[in-house]
C-alpha cells in the first residue's frame, strides 16, 4: 500500500518536473540566441522606462509645460534631445510615449488575440458550417488592408486612446483567427482530445483545458511580433492626426510635427524616429527568437 | 539553323522595344525646349496649398478657388492692390438715386469662346449669383438687375447700400457668358468660360489646372503664354519646388521657410499685409461661454503675442478689432485684451467657475492652427480650464460650426472688399447666425441696429461713426478672442517680375513676366 502511494506521488513530480522543464527548455534555447536576448534587454529598459516615467519626469511640469520662448532647441544637457515646436524637452516626451506605445500595443494585440484566439478555437473544434461562416467572416476582414480598417474604426469612434487601441485590436483579429484554428485543428484528433472525451469531458473543458495550451506557442510569437505591429500602427496613426490627442506625447505625433522643421531641427523627428525603431526590432529579435525556441521541431 | 531564327527574332524584338523606348523617352524633352536654347520662358508655374473647389465663380467662396478664378474673370468693379475700386467691366457708373445705380458696360470685351460681353450676360451672372446658396450673401442688397439696352444696365438694391461698388469686385461676383453656362450646365465648374487674360485648358483634380493666354483680352494678352496652379498641400515641398526651380511661384511660405526664400540666391520673398483676421470663436449661446466674464476671462488669459511669436514667426498684428486697419473705418482707439492671468482667474471666480470647467476647441487640419490649438490649451489650463483639441475635416469642420455644435474654434475672416459691412455684417450681425458667418451666434440688438445702420447710410461719416460705435461694443462684449491680422507672403523665382500681392489673397498673374 504505502510503497504505492509513494509510487503516486512520484508520478506526479515527475509531471510537475516534465511541466516546468518544457518552460525551462524553451528559456534554454532562447538564451543561447543573442539576438534575442538583446531585444529582451532592450524591452526590459523600455518596459521599466514606461513604468517609471513619472519618477524620469514630471507630467505636468516638464512633459507638457511649454516654453515658447525656447522652441526648437537642439540637444544640450539641459535638453538631452533638444526642444520641439512649443519649447517641450523631447527626452521627457519620449519617455512618457513610450508608455502610450506599449500600452497601446500590448492591450491592442490582447484584444485581438481575445477575440481572435475565441473565434478560432470555436472554428476550429466545431469546424463544419460554424467553421465555415467564422472564417468566410474572417476572411472579408483580411481583404481589407487592416491600417484602412483602423482609420475606419478611428474615425467612426473619434480619436482617443481606447478607440486607438480597439481600431488596431480589430483590425488584426483575422490573423489570430486563423493561427488559433488551424493549430486547434491539427491537435483536435489527437489521442489525448478522444480520452478526454470519452471520461466525458464537456466541451469548455476540453478547449480550455486540452486545446489552448498546445495552441499555445504560435500564438506567442504571433503576438510579439503583433506588439511590434501594433505600435507601428499606432505611431502611422497618430501621424496622420488619428492617434493620441495633443499635448499627450506619442511617438508617431512626434514625428509628424517635427515634418515642416526637418531641414531646420533634425532632432525633433531623428529620436522619435530613432526610438520606434529600436523598440520595433527588438521585438522582432524577441519574437524571433521565441519562434525558433517554441518551434517543436526542435525539441530534443 | 532554328537557333539562329529565334535569336534572330528575339534580338529583333528587343531591338524594337529599345526603340520604342527610346522614343518616348525624348518626347517630353523635346516639348520642354521648342526652340532651343535661347527661348524665353513662357510658362508660369504656381503652387498653392489646396486644390480649386469649382470654377464656377457663383458654386464657391474659397480662396484657392478665387486665386485662379481670378485669372478667368472679370468683375464690374476692380479693386487694386492699394484696395482702391477701379472700373472693370464695367466702364463708367452713376448713383442715379439712393437705391438706383446705372452701369455702362465695356463695348468689344470678347468671353473666351468667341461671344461678346452684354448686358444680358451681366444680368445672368448677378440674378445666378443671387440663386446660389455660396455667395448669394455677397450680392443679397441687390433687388433687381435691368437690361437698358446692350451696354447699360441698372442696378436696384433693396434699401440704400452703401458698399455695393466693393462687393460687385469681390471675385464671387465675375461676370459669366451665359450661352457657355447654359451649354455646359452642371458640368461649368470644370468647364469655364469668363472674360480674363487666361482661358480655361485642363484640370487634373488634386493635381494642377492649365490656364493658356487670351489673346483677345481686352487690356491686351498677357507676358507669359501659360500658368500652371499646382496642388502642393505641404507648405516644405512648395519651399523645394521653389529651390529646385520646378515652381516659379509658391504661395504662403511656412513661416519657418520664410528666411531661407528670403536669403536664397535665385529666390525672392514678397510679404505685403493680408486683409484677413484670425479668431477663436466661442458658441456663446452654450454654457458656460453665455457668461460674458468666463468669454473676457478667456480673452486675458490667452497670450496672443506669443502666439504670433511662436506660431507666425512674428509675421501678424496683434488685432484689436474684428476688422484690421486696411479696412474702411477701423477703430484704432480700441485696446486688445492684455495677457492677465490673474484676472482672468478672477473672472472665472466671479463667474462661478472657480475651479474651471471641461470643454473643447475644434480646429480643422491647417498647421498653424493646430499649433494655436496647443498653444490655447496649455495657456488655459493655467486658469483651470481644461480644453481637449479636436481636429475636423474641412467640410464637416464648417457644417457643425454652422449647426452650432460647437464649444470653441479657431477660423479666419478675410475682409475680401475691405468695407466693414463684409468684415462685420456676416460675423456679429444676429440674422447670420450659423453657416452664413456669426458662428459666435453672437446676439446684439445694439450692435444689429449699428450694422444696419452702416450698411444703409452712403454718407461714408456716417458709416465710419456707426461702424466705430459697433466694433467698440464688440470688442466689448467680447464675443470671441480676436488674435491678430495675417500677413501675407510668396515666394518666388527673381526671374519672375511684375508680381503683386492683394491684400484680398488672390492675386492677378496678368503682369507678370520673366526676365
Amino acid at each position: 500500500m504505502t510503497s504505492n502511494v509513494a509510487k503516486g506521488t512520484m508520478t506526479v513530480e515527475k509531471k510537475k518536473n516534465k511541466k516546468r522543464s518544457q518552460w525551462a527548455e524553451v528559456w534554454r534555447r532562447l538564451k543561447k540566441n543573442k539576438m534575442a536576448m538583446l531585444g529582451l534587454a532592450i524591452l526590459t529598459i523600455l518596459v521599466l522606462t514606461a513604468i517609471f516615467a513619472d519618477f524620469i519626469a514630471d507630467y505636468d511640469n516638464v512633459v507638457i509645460k511649454q516654453d515658447l520662448v525656447n522652441k526648437l532647441q537642439g540637444p544640450s544637457a539641459e535638453h538631452p534631445f533638444g526642444t520641439d515646436e512649443f519649447g517641450r524637452d523631447i527626452f521627457a516626451r519620449m519617455i512618457h510615449g513610450a508608455r502610450v506605445s506599449l500600452r497601446v500595443g500590448i492591450l491592442a494585440v490582447g484584444i485581438s488575440i481575445i477575440i481572435g484566439g475565441t473565434l478560432g478555437a470555436i472554428a476550429g473544434y466545431y469546424g463544419g458550417k460554424l467553421d465555415n461562416v467564422i472564417m468566410r467572416v474572417m476572411d472579408i476582414f483580411l481583404a481589407i488592408p487592416s491600417i484602412l480598417l483602423a482609420i475606419a474604426i478611428v474615425s467612426a469612434l473619434g480619436p482617443s486612446l481606447m478607440n486607438l487601441m480597439i481600431a488596431i485590436g480589430i483590425s488584426s483579429v483575422p490573423s489570430y483567427a486563423r493561427i488559433v484554428r488551424s493549430s486547434v485543428l491539427s491537435i483536435r484528433d489527437q489521442e489525448f482530445i478522444e480520452a478526454a472525451k470519452a471520461i466525458g469531458a464537456n466541451d469548455l473543458r476540453i478547449i480550455l483545458k486540452h486545446i489552448i495550451p498546445n495552441a499555445l506557442a504560435p500564438v506567442i510569437v504571433q503576438g510579439t511580433l503583433g506588439v511590434a505591429g501594433a505600435i507601428l500602427s499606432t505611431a502611422g496613426l497618430s501621424f496622420i492626426g488619428l492617434g493620441i490627442q495633443p499635448p499627450a506625447p506619442e511617438w508617431g505625433a512626434m514625428l509628424a510635427t517635427g515634418r515642416p522643421y526637418l531641414r531646420y531641427a533634425w532632432h525633433v523627428t531623428t529620436f522619435p524616429g530613432l526610438a520606434i525603431m529600436i523598440t520595433i526590432l527588438a521585438l522582432n529579435l524577441v519574437g524571433d527568437g521565441l519562434r525558433d525556441a517554441l518551434d517543436p521541431r526542435l525539441k530534443q | 539553323m532554328i537557333k539562329n531564327k529565334k535569336f534572330i527574332m528575339i534580338l529583333s524584338a528587343i531591338m524594337v522595344f529599345a526603340l520604342v523606348l527610346s522614343a518616348c523617352g525624348t518626347k517630353p524633352a523635346e516639348e520642354g525646349e521648342p526652340t532651343g536654347d535661347k527661348a524665353v520662358k513662357d510658362t508660369l508655374v504656381i503652387a498653392q496649398g489646396a486644390d480649386a473647389k469649382s470654377l464656377d465663380p457663383h458654386a464657391t467662396n474659397d480662396q484657392p478657388s478665387s486665386r485662379v478664378s481670378k485669372q478667368i474673370y472679370n468683375t464690374l468693379v476692380e479693386s487694386t492692390v492699394d484696395m482702391e475700386l477701379v472700373p472693370g467691366l464695367a466702364e463708367s457708373w452713376n448713383q442715379v438715386d439712393e437705391t438706383t445705380w446705372e452701369f455702362n458696360i465695356r463695348k468689344g470685351v470678347k468671353f473666351h469662346n468667341g461671344e461678346e460681353l452684354k448686358a444680358s450676360d451681366v444680368k445672368f451672372s448677378i440674378d445666378r449669383m443671387l440663386a446660389s446658396k455660396k455667395v448669394a450673401h455677397i450680392v443679397e442688397a441687390i433687388d433687381s438687375v435691368e437690361v437698358i439696352d446692350d451696354y447699360k444696365v441698372i442696378i436696384k438694391t433693396k434699401e440704400p447700400f452703401g458698399p455695393l461698388l466693393a462687393h460687385l469686385s469681390h471675385t464671387a461676383t465675375s461676370i459669366v457668358n451665359e450661352k457657355a453656362v447654359t451649354e455646359a450646365g452642371e458640368n461649368y465648374g470644370q468647364n469655364p468660360v469668363g472674360t480674363g487674360p487666361f482661358k480655361f485648358v485642363s484640370w487634373e483634380a488634386g493635381d494642377k489646372i492649365t490656364l493658356e493666354r487670351f489673346d483677345d483680352y481686352y487690356k491686351g494678352p498677357a507676358n507669359v503664354k501659360t500658368v500652371v496652379f499646382r496642388n502642393i498641400t505641404e507648405g516644405t515641398n512648395r519651399t523645394i519646388g521653389l529651390e529646385t526651380g520646378e515652381l516659379d511661384i509658391a504661395y504662403e511660405i511656412e513661416p519657418i521657410d520664410k528666411d531661407r526664400v528670403a536669403n536664397h540666391e535665385k529666390l525672392q520673398l514678397i510679404e505685403g499685409p493680408s486683409l484677413s483676421m484670425a479668431y477663436i470663436g466661442m458658441n456663446n449661446q452654450k454654457e458656460p461661454f453665455n457668461n460674458e466674464k468666463v468669454r473676457k476671462a478667456i480673452n486675458y488669459a490667452i497670450n496672443v503675442d506669443d502666439i504670433i511669436t511662436a506660431v507666425l514667426n512674428g509675421a501678424g498684428q496683434k488685432a484689436n478689432s474684428p476688422i484690421g486697419p486696411r479696412v474702411f473705418a477701423h477703430n484704432d482707439a480700441l485696446k486688445p485684451y492684455e495677457y492677465d492671468p490673474a484676472k482672468a482667474k478672477e473672472l472665472l471666480k466671479e463667474a462661478g467657475y472657480e475651479n474651471g470647467f471641461q470643454t473643447t476647441i475644434w480646429t480643422n487640419d491647417n498647421p498653424v492652427r493646430m499649433q494655436i490649438a496647443q498653444i490655447v490649451q496649455a495657456q488655459l489650463k493655467e486658469i483651470g480650464i481644461d480644453v481637449a483639441i479636436e481636429p475636423l475635416e474641412w467640410g464637416s469642420y464648417l457644417e457643425r460650426t454652422a449647426k452650432g455644435e460647437h464649444d470653441m474654434f479657431i477660423l479666419g475672416w478675410v475682409t475680401v472688399t475691405a468695407d466693414p459691412d463684409y468684415g462685420l455684417y456676416a460675423l456679429y450681425h444676429s440674422s447670420q447666425h450659423g453657416g452664413a458667418g456669426n458662428r459666435n451666434f453672437y446676439t446684439n440688438e445694439e450692435v444689429d441696429k449699428l450694422l444696419e445702420e452702416g450698411r444703409t447710410a452712403i454718407d461714408p461719416e456716417k458709416r465710419t461713426e456707426a461702424y466705430k460705435k459697433a466694433q467698440e461694443i464688440i470688442v466689448n462684449d467680447a464675443p470671441d478672442v480676436l488674435l491678430y491680422y495675417g500677413t501675407q507672403n510668396v515666394g518666388a523665382q527673381k526671374s519672375v517680375k511684375g508680381f503683386e500681392l492683394h491684400p484680398a489673397g488672390h492675386h492677378s498673374v496678368y503682369g507678370v513676366s520673366f526676365e
